[in-house]
């Protein structure tokens, strides 16, 4: 069996089981912003499981971003906590690569070329380290921009820039990477070749990973685990858990990918009339 | 490009030749208005004075200049970090700004000895402004993005000014740079109209007094000539500065095609 959808019963014997694996835990957090009438975000509880490719789908505006800056501590919840069990995984002065986020839009540095982009996190937190320098070509190789390096990001295309994205966020050999919905400006055919390549870096590096996106084919195609949100105020709807599931490059042509995107895509539907 | 800017030549080159022409033809008074042809011998016969004069305008122009760059961009990283001292100060300059320089200059002679540093006074209040406001603009416009970027791996205060802060407000800056060019020259040739020659060494204002007295009015031409030709100087100095630290990244040198 493939997809199931985790009941809260299911859900706390899950909690109990990988105790140990929980990399990160969100308890009843809310937030409500001061320029908002109510809140953007009420009571959710999720958990990070150590190496997940987890997927946080829901309709614009639910929260989705909210949650991944919640995370990084680019946003402070106005209620709740958020739990790291080791400091293993989260930004902190001592250790501040622990944890890499990707942004929606490249979010280059218009005035810094492709090289020095890249470089940036470096840059700042081992201000006089020079030996990272083949690190730092290896990144670029990786993801397929070598001969771009001294490139700024008005010569760039967009795939491009999303992709030096990536390698900045990846240049930190982080523990994890949190995504919001990195490859929306993409073509079908370059948002597949990346999102496999994200795959191939996570199971090399052993990266636990949080994708936000309103894809619903992307979720059940990249993630062992999925949260569905609900908007207004934002809130999980449900829990779906794919652990079982064997995912090769050509499952997403077969019928039970089909069967599990309709699956994933009535509950979207259902969160979108609940209350 | 450069057909734009052999076009721009064009265009002066035919206004001067209608000019020497009409002179001409319409027989105008030569001591109402000079033809050109006399405008440049008047400038050749008096090269030595007019060029020392050029000098001593421009150094206080360029002088004053300086001073602005450095004082508003001090002031501008302060206001950034201070809302406090940004709120009581920004009335000031504003005053500063809005009250006309040919009003305060009078009381700077009196209060300043030296008439090279009451006219470069006069030059700095000028300049200072539109540098302050355009490179304060600069640091507040900041992406929310870009800060979130930096802040996300740390960065301190100055690596955050560093890396995303100041990059981020030098275009603002140098169109500030430009405004204040012509504007310092402005100041210098104002304060030494009002505040008179500084001893020994005298600007193109007081050539200009001096022609008057003299009624040698092509002198007088030459004089406006050369100021004017030496604010397009500045001004295309700071085009240049700007040019070069721009043309990498940003988007008003993108090429066309």
């Amino acid at each position: 069996m493939g997809l199931r959808i985790l009941s809260e019963i299911e859900r706390q014997k899950n909690i109990d089981d990988k105790q140990n694996a929980i990399i990160a835990q969100l308890y009843g957090v809310s937030k409500k912003f001061k320029s908002a009438i109510s809140k953007s975000l009420n009571n959710i509880n999720l958990e990070v499981y150590q190496e997940d490719f987890l997927s946080i789908l829901g309709s614009s505006g639910c929260g989705k971003t909210t949650i991944l800056k919640m995370m990084c501590g680019l946003i402070k919840p106005t209620e709740g906590k958020i739990n790291w069990p080791t400091s293993n995984f989260q930004n902190s002065p001592e250790n501040p690569a622990n944890l890499s986020f990707v942004f929606q839009e490249p979010n280059l540095l218009p005035w810094m070329n492709v090289y020095d982009n890249i470089k940036l996190p470096l840059k700042i937190y081992k201000e006089n380290s020079y030996k990272a320098d083949e690190e730092i070509y290896d990144i670029i190789k990786l993801v397929g921009l070598k001969g771009f390096e001294e490139y700024y990001p008005r010569q760039l295309s967009g795939g491009m820039s999303m992709r030096v994205s990536i390698a900045r966020a990846l240049v930190t050999q982080p523990k994890v990477l949190l995504m919001d919905e990195p490859f929306s400006a993409l073509d079908e055919t370059r948002r597949f070749d990346l999102s496999q390549e994200i795959l191939k870096i996570k199971k090399e590096k052993k990266l636990t990973v949080v994708y936000v996106t309103h894809s619903i084919y992307e979720s059940v195609f990249l993630s062992n685990r999925i949260y569905v949100m609900q908007p207004n105020p934002g809130k999980i709807f449900e829990e779906f858990d794919f652990s079982n599931q064997e995912k090769t490059e050509d499952y997403r042509f077969t019928p039970q990918f089909f069967e599990q995107t309709k699956i994933v895509s009535d509950s979207l539907k259902r969160a979108q009339n609940a209350e | 490009m450069l057909n734009n800017k052999i076009h721009s030549l064009l265009v002066i080159i035919i206004i001067f030749l209608i000019w020497e022409i009409s002179f001409h033809l319409l027989s105008l008074k030569w001591y109402l208005l000079p033809p050109p042809s006399m405008i440049m011998s008047a400038i050749f016969d008096n090269a030595l004075l007019l060029f020392i004069s050029l000098l001593t305008t421009l150094k206080i122009a360029i002088l004053a200049l300086i001073i602005s760059v450095i004082i508003s961009t001090a002031f501008a990283i302060i206001f950034y970090f201070s809302k406090f001292v940004e709120t009581s100060l920004t009335p000031i300059t504003v005053i500063l700004q809005v009250t006309p320089i040919i009003a305060i200059a009078p009381l700077i002679s009196i209060w300043v000895d030296n008439s090279e540093i009451a006219t470069l006074i006069c030059a700095f209040l000028v300049a200072f402004f539109p540098l302050l406001a355009n490179t304060v603009a600069g640091l507040k416009s900041t992406e929310k993005n870009h800060l979130e970027l930096v802040s996300l791996y740390g960065a301190n205060k100055y690596q955050i000014l560093r890396f995303v802060v100041i990059p981020n407000a030098l275009p603002y800056f140098l169109s500030g740079l430009k405004i204040s060019s012509g504007l310092a020259l402005i100041g210098a040739i104002v304060g030494e109209f009002v505040i008179g020659p500084t001893a020994g060494h005298s600007g193109l204002a007081y050539r200009i007094i001096e022609s008057g007295y003299q009624l040698d009015i092509p002198k007088m031409f030459g004089a406006v000539f050369l100021i004017s030709l030496s604010g397009i100087m500045l001004f295309n100095i700071i085009r240049l500065i700007s040019y070069l630290i721009l043309r990498k990244w940003h988007t008003s040198y993108q090429p066309t095609d």
